[in-house]
């Protein structure tokens, strides 16, 4: 097998491996700012130097070539190479920062000129703690500058699109973004303009940075040039607590971290799984952090004399215990959820076979022109196939109004059939509602009983993506009855683990009193007398594994392990638009 | 060391007859020749692989400044696919002191476009591209035309002259940028892309143009092809200096009586040329010369005696033959001045892809300018030589090397009047 040294240590390979990736792969590190793993290497911000070599083979027999000493013979290039560009070759020698004085000195030089018209304002820049450039100098950069004229001016706070925000003097010109507008979301919308020192990114002259997926510029960015108009200024990096979680906005199911602080999350940044999404995010799923935040509903709700009130979880509990036991099965309709999680529709179909209904009935949620052959479908709930593996009737819209229209009792999981006018309020009358929602919609508006239920945030549940794999969130954030010191797998924040007490997630204002389908669903069936102890997701998810077929060897586990399991789905419902 | 008869020479690119940029005339002086012996004469060309084995063994060092081989070059094309291939001629010459190619495009551009169809006739190219840098507006017009009468008279087109070859020729404009000369730069230009210098590899000649085969070369050099397949490799390789022979298009600028092009062997001395261009301009004596474009190292007038325009020469004493194109100043020249007017021109000219040359250019300028307006220390000598080892050969082209190599040599070659100019504020202060 091939064979390769890096800072004498002796590795093997196959196939094609760029020496930078390479390197990295092993866990090791060469500072780096232009390459990127998912685009093309341009070999233009000069950082990844590495002293590279080649052990001399003798051609006929095929053995390295020794010298007097018995060392084997180098031949080194003549002048350093850069990692990124540079290919993996048998025999090849490589020596990095770590084991070379001239590599070091060079990176160091690199990190010197780079800076010298790098505005250095890291106090007032949202990059700061998560910045590749304030990292690598604090490693691998010069003691200070010896810069001693003037910088150059260059244009700042340019609103490039609806939003992204450029600050073109901290631009490295490491045209990543420009990159990505050409290779990934393939709108060319950016370009470098001007020469030299005064060049930056831009767009044409009158043209809006409008790309649907513009803020992955804003992640790839390796300074703070490019900054997301939304989030500038909003938090510090180490304030805030990072929690892996999907994408709910749509059923492609894009992996992403969540990013907390005191209970509100901040912003949305996309995580990494080849399977799914690669590095990238659709700029609409951007927004979805609102939905955890915004027009919650915190605590139950009830109809009296036609307006909605606030209640309390007894009352709740009793109230939709009477409803159940007043009507006859055979007039209660239960609609489960696309944009639910396999674990909150379980619970509930659960819970309604033990009372002898009906199978619970669903329907997709599809918003056509959606799709764009890249991260976004047409199947914009992020759990419709999860439904369909659970066994659940799937109706269109003409059929669903007509199971409404038998009913007396209709409950509704987490799903705005009236917004996204599957159903009117008029189909709703004379009706007793019963609606889980998180926040508030027309659908919730119209509800008798409305149950406030936790998001995706707040409960770690899973989700089956367009494809048929099956992914988890964690929890981010806290609720009324969740206490996240007590939730070892809640995410710490720097906060947590180096400030005091006081520093981090102080305001009880930002939590809302809801609770997990689920844990709703114990007491519902313990007022009507029936067994039901679902615990948490985690437990729920091994119960369908071992009991629904579509779901079996899925474990959280299992999806931590492999970030997400593909499951077997029908042909038809894996292309469903 | 032998002196090369300079003296008896008589110019084949630059020939002293009247209108010879009309086709007619041209034609009417044995123009055309070679192109019709090499497509037509079976028995003395037996296929382009001959072609190639004459211009190699020519050794035509490549005049666009790099110096090599230009037969060696087209040898690296690999076999063809049927595929397009391409010629890219470089005509860009934004190397300052250097102007020879637009005496080609002005006096003689069909000793050009002939040398150009054969090169692209031995590698089997089909399409040939001049880029011809933008600020010679009038030039691309006269190339225009020449291209257009050689298409007329089925010198480029369909079946040349009878036979089964077919090429085309396009003349494009570049748009003022230095760096557009550098090959892959250009290569990306011709694309319409932003002129920034490819990695390599892969070579052009593996994926160039549109991820073509690809060569590149210059317009003086392709001009000498024209000459060798007429009069021989063995003439060609006669002429001048043994390691770097042929014609050489010498642009003489700076304080000579009589700055111009002129067309005389290689290595011809150095303190010749002057006297060839008419002498020092108000009797003055020689201070410096700049050999081979602004970014060869500067050479002391008293480092010339017996230097030779050849790389050989040229690299005793520590500097190149680049584009010949030859920068005389004389002894009011202030060379502080000189070296901030250069490193102005490559901060100015850096594309800005690389960190060394792009944050580099600038650095160096900005300290120059500070001691060219008396305010620098001694110590920013030893920075500005500081730089230039961060900047050297460690970025895509070798623009950062161009531009370092001036600062480094000009301040270790004059060092006395940098400091005496550094020293002028302590004294002040004093």
């Amino acid at each position: 097998m091939p064979e390769i040294f890096i800072d004498g240590h002796r590795y093997e390979f196959e196939g094609d491996h760029k020496v930078l990736q390479f390197i990295q792969d092993l866990g090791k590190e060469v500072p780096f700012f232009c390459y990127h793993p998912s685009m093309t290497a341009p070999a233009n911000c000069r950082q990844c130097m590495v002293k590279a070599g080649q052990y001399m083979k003798d051609r006929e027999t095929g053995d390295y070539e020794v010298d007097e000493n018995g060392d084997r013979v180098i031949r080194w290039f003549p002048k350093l190479q850069t990692s990124c560009n540079l290919m993996a070759a048998d025999g090849m020698v490589i020596l990095t920062q770590e084991t070379d004085e001239l590599v070091k000195r060079a990176q160091k030089d690199n990190l010197e000129l780079i800076l010298i018209n790098h505005p250095l304002d890291c106090p007032i820049c949202d990059q700061a703690g998560e910045c590749p450039l304030q990292i690598q100098t604090y490693k691998y950069g010069p003691e200070g500058s010896r810069f001693e004229v003037k910088k150059v001016h260059k244009p700042k706070r340019i609103q490039l699109g609806p939003r992204v925000v450029l600050d073109a003097e901290r631009c490295i010109n490491c045209t990543r973004c420009t990159r990505f507008t050409q290779e990934i979301s393939k709108t060319h919308q950016l370009t470098i303009t001007s020469r030299g020192d005064k060049n930056y990114p831009t767009t044409a002259p009158g043209r809006e940075f409008d790309d649907p997926y513009s803020l992955n510029t804003v992640d790839i960015c390796p300074v703070g040039a490019l900054t997301s108009a939304d989030f500038r200024f909003k938090a510090r990096v180490w304030e805030m607590n990072q929690t892996p979680s999907i994408d709910i906005t749509n059923g492609k199911g894009t992996n992403i971290d969540l990013w907390t602080r005191d209970n509100l999350i901040l912003r949305v940044t996309p995580r990494y799984n080849a399977d799914v999404n690669d590095h990238w995010m659709p700029d609409a799923g951007r927004e979805a952090y609102k939905i955890f935040n915004e027009n919650r509903i915190s605590r139950p709700q009830q109809k009296l004399d036609g307006e909605q009130v606030l209640s309390s979880w007894n009352n709740a509990i009793a109230t939709f215990t009477e409803q159940i036991e007043e009507t006859d099965n055979s007039k209660i309709v239960v609609i489960a959820s696309p944009h639910a999680s396999v674990e909150e529709n379980y619970a509930l179909s659960k819970y309604t076979n033990l009372l002898g209904l009906n199978q619970p009935v669903f329907t997709p949620h599809i918003e056509e022109g959606t799709r764009d052959d890249f991260l976004l479908s047409d199947d914009v709930a992020p759990n419709a196939n999860g439904c369909r593996l659970l066994g659940f009737t799937e109706l269109d819209k003409a059929s669903i109004k007509k199971e409404i229209k038998k009913a007396e009792l209709v409950v509704i999981l987490n799903d705005n059939l009236i917004d996204r006018e599957v159903i009117a309020a008029d189909d709703l009358k004379e009706k007793f509602v019963v609606v889980f929602a998180t926040n508030n919609s027309d659908t919730s508006k119209t509800a008798d009983l409305v149950i406030p239920i936790t998001t995706a945030a707040e409960h770690a549940a899973s989700y089956v993506n367009v494809d048929g794999r099956i992914q988890r969130t964690y929890r981010a954030k806290e609720t009324k009855y969740t206490d996240r010191r007590l939730d070892l797998e809640m995410s710490e924040g720097r906060l947590d683990r180096y400030g005091t007490n006081f520093d981090n997630w102080v305001t009880e204002d930002n939590k809302v009193d809801c609770l997990p389908v689920w844990a709703f669903i114990n007491s519902l069936a313990e007022s009507s007398g029936l067994e039901l102890n679902f615990s948490d997701g985690r437990e729920i998810m091994d119960e369908i594994a071992s009991t629904v077929d579509s779901f079996s060897g899925v474990s959280y586990a299992a999806m931590d392990e492999q970030s997400g399991i593909q499951l077997s789905i029908k042909k038809e419902t894996s292309t469903s638009k | 060391m032998s002196t090369v008869d300079w003296k008896n020479y008589t110019p084949v690119l630059l020939p002293d007859i009247k209108d010879l940029h009309k086709i007619d005339v041209y034609t009417k002086n044995g123009g055309y020749k070679a192109l019709k012996s090499v497509l037509t004469d079976k028995k003395k060309w037996e296929g382009p692989k001959a072609v190639i084995d004459e211009v190699k063994s020519a050794n035509i060092r490549g005049r666009g400044g790099a110096g090599f081989n230009a037969g060696l070059k087209w040898s690296f094309m690999p076999p063809a696919d049927g595929g397009p291939r391409y010629l890219a001629c470089n005509g860009d010459e934004s190397e300052p002191g250097t102007f020879k190619d637009r005496k080609i495009f002005e006096y003689n551009p069909h000793v050009f476009i002939e040398g150009a169809l054969i090169a692209a006739y031995a590698m089997e190219i089909t399409t040939i591209y001049v880029y011809i840098r933008g600020e010679y507006k009038t030039y691309i017009d006269m190339m225009e035309k020449a291209v257009s009468d050689a298409y007329d008279k089925g010198f480029i087109g369909k079946n040349i002259l009878g036979s089964d070859y077919s090429v085309d020729f396009y003349v494009h404009s570049g748009a003022g940028a230095y760096i557009c000369g550098e090959e892959t730069s250009m290569l990306e230009s011709l694309e319409g892309k932003r002129g920034y210098p490819r990695v390599k590899p892969p070579f052009p000649a593996q994926k160039g143009l549109w991820g073509r085969p690809t060569t590149i070369n210059n317009i003086e050099t392709l001009s000498h092809v024209t000459g060798v397949i007429n009069k021989g490799a063995e003439w060609f390789s006669s002429i001048g200096a043994k390691n770097h022979p042929g014609p050489v298009l010498y642009g003489i600028s700076g304080h000579v009586n009589n700055p111009g092009v002129y067309e005389l062997p290689s290595g011809v001395p150095v303190l010749d040329l002057i006297e060839i261009a008419g002498g020092m301009r108000n009797g003055k004596k020689l201070k410096a010369v700049i050999p081979g474009g602004s970014s060869t190292p500067i050479l002391r007038a008293d480092q010339l005696d017996g230097i030779t325009m050849d790389s050989d020469s040229l690299r005793t004493v520590g500097s190149m033959l680049g584009t010949a194109g030859i920068v005389v100043m004389d002894e009011d020249t202030d060379i502080v001045d000189v070296l901030w007017r250069i490193a102005h021109f490559y901060h100015h000219e850096s594309c800005g892809q690389c960190t060394p040359c792009r944050e580099g250019t600038g650095w160096l300028e900005k300290i120059l300018l500070k001691i060219k307006n008396g305010d620098g220390e001694v110590r920013d000598l030893d920075l500005l030589l500081d730089l230039t080892t961060q900047m050297e050969g460690r970025t895509i082209c070798a623009l950062a090397d161009a531009a370092a190599w001036p600062v480094r040599f000009t301040i270790n070659r004059f060092r006395d009047e940098f400091e005496a100019r550094c020293k002028k504020k302590a004294h002040a202060v004093a």
